[in-house]
């Protein structure tokens, strides 16, 4: 081998290595989501909507979380963020925002999971979204409620005729803790310079079925960890769709 | 090289120059305290070192262990239901209770040694120590509070902002805080100095009766309530006569699974003579009672406990030796320990 390609396949190597010296880029990406039930925007209150089984509900409070967010990228492998907590609730329209910082790139899809992992669940005294403070927390029986909706429906038993449906569970077959992946219509760029903002609509009325369909008649509160909250949790795996990708 | 020195060095002079114009002494951070645990006993559970006990965080734990504000109408604490002399249960009470003259449908468990423990209540639902405390404190039955109500009120006071400061730092009080502040206070609650630790030690002996009660007790007892924290943390049905009235499904509340039906926590056996009422539902206020129960009591259910399916005969001599057995596992030092009692909060 000649002296100059030695000192020219040094210099390439140099130059690899000194790629790598440079930091990575960055940048913000949005999750918004936004509430409805079936065609109709949510409203918390007196709005009246009927599930899939045509009981007429309304509904007031509608949370749940998201955590563990990864990235997909064009190649199909996956790219973790991070691991955080959010508590996306109706009635806090900041919290219906979520930003997260990526590493630049294409990316093809977004997962998560809408819950919290079992190890959160056996750790303590936790703050910010998982505080249990904000109400998602069960004390008799340690664990996070998962997803929340409240409301009420004149077909329910309950008392007030009130709907409680307490979705939680991390253990065991009726883990609740669902993941969600889901294809993006165009693909996400992310970088310093731009900050696409990625659009979830939720349905609610998915809580209700297929493929569980749920009557109010006959259930209307979940308030333990079991198969009826893991059923449901089965349903609202299929409450996302992206809507809308915007790319600034 | 020489640039990195003297830039290094202007850095380093920066901040001395800080230093200097700040406050002359140097932040108070709280003092760290070590948790004495016996070389005798297994390794804890819980890990200290996700929660670093210091001086100022237990004694912020012991003020919000004996404050009745913690409860919705201020007038029940946790050491209300939690006596010292009563080696942290509930004297004379079958059944907790709490405001508004509320009874819950369990009886007050001891508490120490809670650092071994790795589930909580009679049916094992609270799966860590730092969390406990969010059942009693909520619970309409006990004292009824809201935590978010709660953590606003000691945000409110003065006091309890310069002691959470002292304790975790400067900030906002959140719920982790306080937890984390129980936890430490609990953390110095261990009981392991009975004489049955001190002969275990090699430094006191039994008497006669003592010695053939620890035989009894090796013999007929200590396969659930293992040694040296006489409890193997399971949950069994020990065939106790159904309870109509409270109508208590045990351990099968937590798991769904009907194996679970009518099993409670096998409690410790430590101070046993001072914490009576016994059973989840402290149905026996007489250690006596207890024994007859074992020894010819036993109810037979579908999840009954093979160990007690057949009772466990006991003679009236056996009773009496088991008992002065029992009184070897009452440690003085704990239930006196002055760092441990109740102190009275008046502002």
């Amino acid at each position: 081998m000649k002296p100059c390609y030695l000192i020219f396949t040094l210099l390439i190597c140099c130059m690899a290595c000194k790629k790598d010296l440079i930091p990575k880029k960055e940048g913000n990406f949005k999750l918004n989501f936004e509430h409805k039930v079936g065609t109709s925007r949510l409203t918390l209150g007196t709005t009246t909507y009927k599930n899939p089984s045509a009981e007429s509900y309304t509904v007031t409070a509608f949370k749940y979380f998201i955590s563990n967010v990864y990235l997909v990228k064009m190649d199909n492998s996956l790219l973790r963020l991070p691991i955080s907590y959010h508590l996306v609730d109706e009635s806090k329209p900041e919290s219906k925002s979520i930003l997260l910082l990526a590493p630049q790139g294409e990316y093809r899809a977004i997962g998560f999971k809408l819950g919290v992992d079992s190890t959160r669940n056996v750790s303590g005294a936790q703050t910010d979204a998982l505080d249990p403070v904000l109400g998602m927390f069960w004390s008799w029986n340690s664990g996070y409620i998962m997803a929340k909706m409240e409301g009420a429906s004149p077909v329910s038993a309950a008392p007030d005729k009130k709907l409680t449906f307490h979705v939680g569970g991390f253990k065991g077959q009726y883990n609740a803790v669902q993941d969600i992946r889901i294809q993006t219509p165009i693909s996400i760029n992310v970088g310093p310079d731009r900050e696409p903002a990625v659009t979830f609509t939720t349905d609610l009325n998915a809580w209700f079925g297929p493929p569980n369909i749920v009557s109010f008649a006959t259930t209307a509160t979940i308030h333990s960890p079991g198969e009826a909250a893991w059923k449901i949790s089965v349903n609202y795996k299929n409450m996302f769709r992206i809507t809308n990708v915007t790319d600034l | 090289m020489k640039r990195y020195v003297v830039y290094t060095c202007f850095v380093m002079a920066l901040i001395w120059a800080c230093r200097k114009s700040g406050d002359n002494k140097p932040p108070a951070g709280p003092t760290p305290y070590t948790v004495t645990l016996p070389a005798h006993f297994p390794q804890p559970v819980y890990d200290l070192t996700q929660n670093p006990p210091t001086v100022e965080g237990i004694a912020l734990g012991r003020r919000l262990f004996y404050d009745p504000r913690l409860s919705r109408d201020s007038t029940i604490s946790c050491g209300f239901c939690h006596q010292q002399f009563a080696a942290f249960a509930h004297f004379d009470h079958a059944l907790s209770h709490g405001i508004d003259n509320r009874n819950g449908f369990r009886s007050v468990p001891s508490l120490f040694n809670l650092l071994w423990q790795k589930d909580f209540m009679w049916d094992g639902g609270v799966n860590h120590l730092d969390i406990q405390p969010l059942t009693p404190i909520t619970d309409a039955n006990e004292m009824g509070e809201d935590l978010g109500r709660l953590i606003a009120r000691l945000n409110a006071d003065k006091k309890y902002r310069s002691m959470f400061d002292g304790a975790f730092g400067p900030g906002e009080i959140n719920s982790q805080k306080l937890f984390r502040a129980l936890s430490q206070f609990m953390a110095t609650m261990n009981s392991f100095n009975s004489k049955y630790d001190s002969v275990l030690t090699h430094k006191a002996q039994f008497t006669p009766d003592e010695q053939a009660g620890y035989a009894i007790f090796q013999a007929k007892c200590a396969s659930c309530h293992k040694e040296p924290l006489f409890t193997d943390g399971s949950f069994r049905n020990n065939g106790l006569p159904y309870n109509e009235f409270l109508n208590d499904a045990g351990r099968m509340r937590i798991t769904n699974s009907t194996g679970d039906y009518l099993k409670f926590r096998v409690p410790s056996l430590r101070n046993i003579i001072k914490s009576p009422p016994y059973m989840h539902d402290g149905r026996f206020y007489d250690i006596y009672d207890v024994f007859e129960h074992y020894s010819s009591g036993i109810e037979q259910t579908p999840t009954i406990d093979p160990i007690v399916k057949n009772g466990i005969p006991l003679s009236q001599e056996e009773q009496r030796q088991l008992y002065f057995f029992l009184t070897t596992l009452t440690d003085y030092t704990f239930i006196n320990n002055k760092s441990l009692s109740e102190i009275l909060i008046d502002n």
